[in-house]
């Protein structure tokens, strides 16, 4: 067996960054086989794959020694656009990967890019919609799709150049656990019918299960430890009530109450309506009900929506609390009290986000998708910071897709499907409900499935 | 094609002056309008009106304020005279108004925007780098709107205030167009990587799924609009 990627003795790094993001890297991919490197992000996954398909070094002037062969030949004797369409590449965010507005005219995008003659045209977008179970969805509009399926359509729009590799950047990132779990089951189909070759980056390997034949991690060196469940920290007292909360078109009327301390997750399929109901509750969208205290913290998937001021301190400050300094100690903000709230890490903005929510004084925080798109590392960070808010007496309510997450952090589970709110459940009797989870699009974490194995 | 016609229309408008050419082209394109287009009517009406209050002020200004103020008086108004030069000139300008903006109208209401831009790039030779970018700024819209209302609702939260006074809330849109510009810089970077990763270069492409064919039809406009254009332009011979 050949291989079809091979690098030896790699390293790169960008024109104006002294530090090398790859290190005298050497892999090498057969022909046929299912890779998967994973790594904490910055680490140069993203970029790895991007010199796998030709767009790095040309698109950011990197400076690259060593040597890539891509299908037997020197990297860089290829013409632009020739490698393109023997090794695809599928990106993570299902919005930002189409130009044109109906499925079909996309794939027609992608042949026109290869020169192929029109009357062939019609023929092959039949042969790729079929082989990739996709005939129904030709003429629909790509921007109503879920984002399951437009990852689907983005893995036709690869495969319809015919290549020989296709290449993944954490194509699952932005999925619910089931679309995820549906989305690689169904590539897995394909990679049999295709005998593809299939890289991947990831750095959330559970869902996968079995698929890849081979992993390679990027950075071994920093070992992150398992997320681990945390105590209680729920207290008697009720600090947040909702009665009735409805919206004109979409949301049935929804009741519930938490308690002071409590940490409250809100799962259920994509398009189900949590990030609406959480929106409804903070009044940003009209809504009848009552909502007690009405003075709520809320923290969007891009904190930086929040941010008004020029450093971190003001933001902070910037709702007029008094005890800045403390609350800012206490979150670990002082170091980076002058920067810029658009120049620091995600994780920090995250950060600097509740403590303007808690220097308001709202001492009821919700949150919409805070796990999406975050590596292990981001994710225990993320993990220390709610738990060591609740143990403060916070009460948080969030929104995520993130199961062994969810398991590890909840005192109790929303469910919630097309608009309604299922119900309110303690956290451990809905991870052994067969029936609630798989109705709600959701999956067992792992966390329990390993305690149930070693039961058994 | 349409686009053609029509901007060599509009140039030959533009030097005529007296008032005549401009009410018949404007009159036969809403003829040409009726005839052959299925335009909401309704929606024409509120999109013309601006530029029927337009017309009737150029109207009202030239025959007013005008310097030239010779020639027969045919009308006065306590101290306001107008004379036939002015209402000449205020009648061709005000027409001339109309007549524009009828003939863009026409334009914008029976052209698709998708369609247009690929029949530039395959008839006029419009370079795909650049018509490729404006296909995919469209598909952008609709996802920039949805971003800049959450994050309108992020910074209301923050206790930022709506406004009352329209210059105030202008100033204050300032606080949500840095996020914004700073994901939509982040997105095109990401959209660029995807349509390279299609292999595309911005080359010329040798053969197209969707051809945008000068049919019949567009003949068939394209002799009307000149057969207008020419007998309106012609009008002070048969006209007398």
């Amino acid at each position: 067996m050949h291989n079809v990627i091979s690098f030896e003795h790699v390293s790169f790094r960008y024109p104006d960054e002294e530090k090398w993001i790859l290190n005298d890297f050497s892999f090498a991919v057969q022909k046929g086989t299912r890779v998967v490197l994973t790594g904490p992000s910055g680490c140069g996954k993203s970029t790895l794959l991007y010199l796998c398909n030709r767009l790095y070094p040309e698109n950011c002037d990197g400076i690259l020694t060593g040597k890539i062969k891509l299908l037997g030949k020197d990297s860089s004797s290829f013409i632009p656009g020739e490698i393109n369409h023997r090794i695809a590449t599928v990106f993570q965010d299902p919005d930002a990967q189409f130009c044109m507005q109906t499925v079909e005219e996309e794939l027609a995008f992608t042949l026109e890019n290869l020169h192929v003659k029109r009357e062939e045209m019609d023929n092959r977008i039949t042969e790729v919609l079929a082989l990739t179970n996709l005939s129904e969805f030709r003429y629909s509009i790509i921007q109503q799709l879920s984002g399951g399926q437009k990852q689907q359509i983005a893995t036709a729009c690869a495969l319809i150049m015919e290549p020989e590799v296709l290449l993944l950047d954490e194509p699952i990132a932005h999925l619910d656990p089931y679309t995820a779990k549906h989305y690689i089951e169904w590539l897995d189909q394909l990679q049999q019918k295709r005998k593809l070759t299939i890289v991947a980056i990831e750095h959330r390997l559970y869902l996968w299960g079995d698929f890849f034949d081979r992993i390679i991690p990027l950075n071994e060196s920093e070992e992150v430890s398992a997320l681990s469940k945390r105590m209680t920290s729920m207290q008697s007292e009720t600090s947040f009530q909702a009665i009735k909360i409805e919206t004109k078109n979409f949301l049935k009327s929804t009741s519930f109450t938490l308690q002071r301390g409590e940490i409250a997750i809100l799962v259920g399929p994509n398009g189900s309506g949590k990030s609406t109901l959480l929106k409804a509750l903070c009044k940003l969208l009209p809504a009848s009900g009552l909502v007690e205290p009405s003075f709520l913290g809320y923290v969007p998937q891009s904190p930086e929506f929040l941010f008004l001021t020029k450093n971190v301190k003001d933001e902070v400050a910037y709702g007029g609390g008094y005890d800045v300094d403390n609350l800012m100690d206490r979150l670990k903000l002082m170091d980076i009290a002058p920067s810029h709230p658009f120049a620091i890490s995600h994780g920090q903005k995250r950060r600097v986000a509740i403590a303007a929510m808690l220097c308001d004084g709202r001492e009821v925080i919700l949150m919409d998708e805070p796990t999406s798109g975050q590596d292990a590392m981001a994710l225990s960070e993320l993990f220390q910071l709610i738990d060591g808010r609740a143990q403060e007496g916070t009460t948080f309510l969030i929104v995520t897709h993130d199961m062994e997450f969810a398991y590890c952090l909840a005192d109790s589970v929303l469910l919630m499907d097309d608009g309604r709110l299922t119900g309110k459940f303690p956290a451990k009797d809905v991870w052994e409900n067969d029936r609630l989870l798989l109705e709600h699009h959701l999956l067992p974490p792992k966390g329990l499935m390993l305690r149930e194995k070693s039961f058994a | 094609m349409k686009f053609v016609v029509i901007t060599l229309c509009m140039f030959t408008m533009a030097f005529f002056f007296d008032p005549w050419t401009p009410l018949v082209f404007w009159v036969s394109v809403l003829l040409l309008q009726i005839l052959f287009s299925q335009i909401d009517w309704k929606k024409w009406l509120l999109f013309m009106l601006p530029f029927f209050i337009m017309a009737f002020g150029y109207f009202w200004t030239t025959l007013v304020f005008a310097k030239e103020t010779t020639g027969p008086i045919i009308w006065s108004f306590g101290f306001v005279h107008v004379t036939e030069i002015q209402l000449d000139h205020a009648l061709s300008l005000s027409l001339r108004v109309l007549a524009f903006s009828s003939l863009s109208l026409l334009f914008a209401l029976t052209t698709n925007p998708v369609t247009f831009i690929l029949s530039l790039m395959q008839q006029l030779k419009l370079s795909p780098k650049i018509a490729y970018g404006i296909l995919v700024g469209f598909q952008f819209l609709p996802v920039i709107k949805d971003e800049f209302i959450q994050i309108q609702q992020a910074q209301r939260l923050r206790g930022v205030v709506q406004k009352k006074n329209a210059i105030q809330r202008l100033f204050a849109t300032r606080l949500v167009l840095i996020p914004l510009l700073a994901g939509a810089v982040r997105k095109a970077e990401r959209s660029a990587f995807a349509m390279e990763a299609r292999g595309f270069t911005g080359e010329r492409r040798s053969s197209y799924f969707h051809v945008i064919s000068v049919g019949k039809v567009d003949a068939l406009l394209i002799v009307l609009f000149l057969f207008v254009l020419v007998f309106s332009c012609t009008n002070t011979f048969w006209l007398g």
